[in-house]
């Protein structure tokens, strides 16, 4: 058989064959598993298409303080997760080894890296944090309230999207909140 | 995988296609070096070029939440950017694998290339020339180089 002038034999056709079932099965794979995303992501609160300027996307899951209401008043209200629910450990999820803290202290500079193209600014009220989470270039997002709230990571799964002041892909970037003893806040 | 090398009879010669250089037994060690290098330069590069393809087709495929970030106009969340990012990488893996066996080199360079070159078109009018850009850049020139290739070892024929 010949391909665009090329000669390929019934063993290239073979292996090709080969490799397009075990694509389509990993293809399977990612479809049955792209709900149980890395970490509570920040990609709902880009635009279309990165970071991008434009309105916020849809909202995020409960975790992320993406799941705030975006507003483009100048000082939105502040939501808050109530009473505070102890989750799971940081250190027992998946997107553990994914996590620099930027708060307290002085970020690392993994962290400030995987800060790269997000704004994060944290406010202690009372027993609790008041964080607000953006992407630069877009409009603010609301500050939401974590209470029982000690630190704040960023989650960043590949450092390697990040360019100067850009992030090509929030798909991969989210932000925990966990108490003193490690777990998640909710 | 079969190997073509000299001026044996299937080789490029008898093809009409440039093959590679011939040292004869005097040639310096420079010439044989320069042969050496135009005999299996472009094996490296083909095989180096499948590496990049597989590793990003690998891990569209098994997480693609993690890169419908870079699908332009529609929003990462939706279902139409997770499609997206599987049918990318089931390409990538494909081109991978053909680059990686000699099957159909030049064509799977090329189709590389195209893929490459909307991947820099898209990150360029999303977000400017940039390092990651100009990297993309770089791989996207290893491939055109290797559409370019008329005789090559390690190559599936058969």
């Amino acid at each position: 058989m010949r391909l665009g002038g090329e000669q390929v034999g019934r063993w290239g056709i073979a292996l090709l064959a080969v490799t397009g079932i075990v694509g389509l099965l990993l293809a399977w794979h990612g479809w049955t598993g792209r709900a149980a995303t890395v970490a509570p992501s920040l990609a709902g609160k880009a635009a279309p298409g990165g970071h991008a300027s434009g309105t916020p996307g849809a909202a995020a899951p409960a975790s992320s303080p993406a799941s705030a209401s975006s507003s483009p008043a100048a000082s939105p209200a502040p939501t808050a997760s109530g009473q505070p629910t102890a989750g799971p450990l940081l250190s027992s999820e998946p997107y553990a080894s994914a996590s620099f803290q930027v708060w307290p202290g002085s970020p690392s500079a993994a962290a400030k890296q995987a800060l790269t193209g997000l704004t994060v600014t944290v406010h202690k009220q009372g027993t609790g944090l008041l964080v607000t989470a953006g992407v630069i270039g877009q409009a603010a997002g609301s500050p939401h309230l974590y209470a029982g709230g000690a630190r704040v990571y960023v989650i960043e799964a590949s450092l390697g999207d990040d360019s100067g002041n850009a992030d090509y892909n929030l798909g991969d970037d989210g932000l925990v909140v966990t108490d003193t003893h490690g777990r998640i806040v909710q | 995988m079969s190997g073509t090398g000299g001026r044996a009879s299937g080789s490029p010669a008898a093809t009409g296609q440039p093959g590679p250089l011939v040292p004869g037994p005097g040639a310096t060690p420079q010439q044989r070096a320069a042969a050496l290098a135009s005999e299996w330069a472009p094996v490296a590069g083909r095989i180096l070029l499948a590496l990049v393809l597989a590793w990003f087709g690998y891990h569209e495929l098994v997480r693609p939440a993690l890169w419908t970030g870079y699908v332009p106009v529609v929003a990462p969340t939706s279902t139409a950017a997770v499609v997206a990012v599987l049918a990318h990488g089931w390409v990538l893996l494909m081109l991978a694998v053909a680059l990686a066996a000699g099957i159909a080199t030049r064509i799977a360079a090329l189709l590389a290339a195209a893929v490459l070159l909307e991947i820099i078109i898209s990150l360029t009018v999303t977000a400017g020339l940039s390092d990651l850009t100009m990297r993309d850049v770089g791989v996207l020139g290893l491939a055109v180089c290797l559409t370019g290739l008329s005789h090559q070892r390690l190559a599936l024929r058969r």
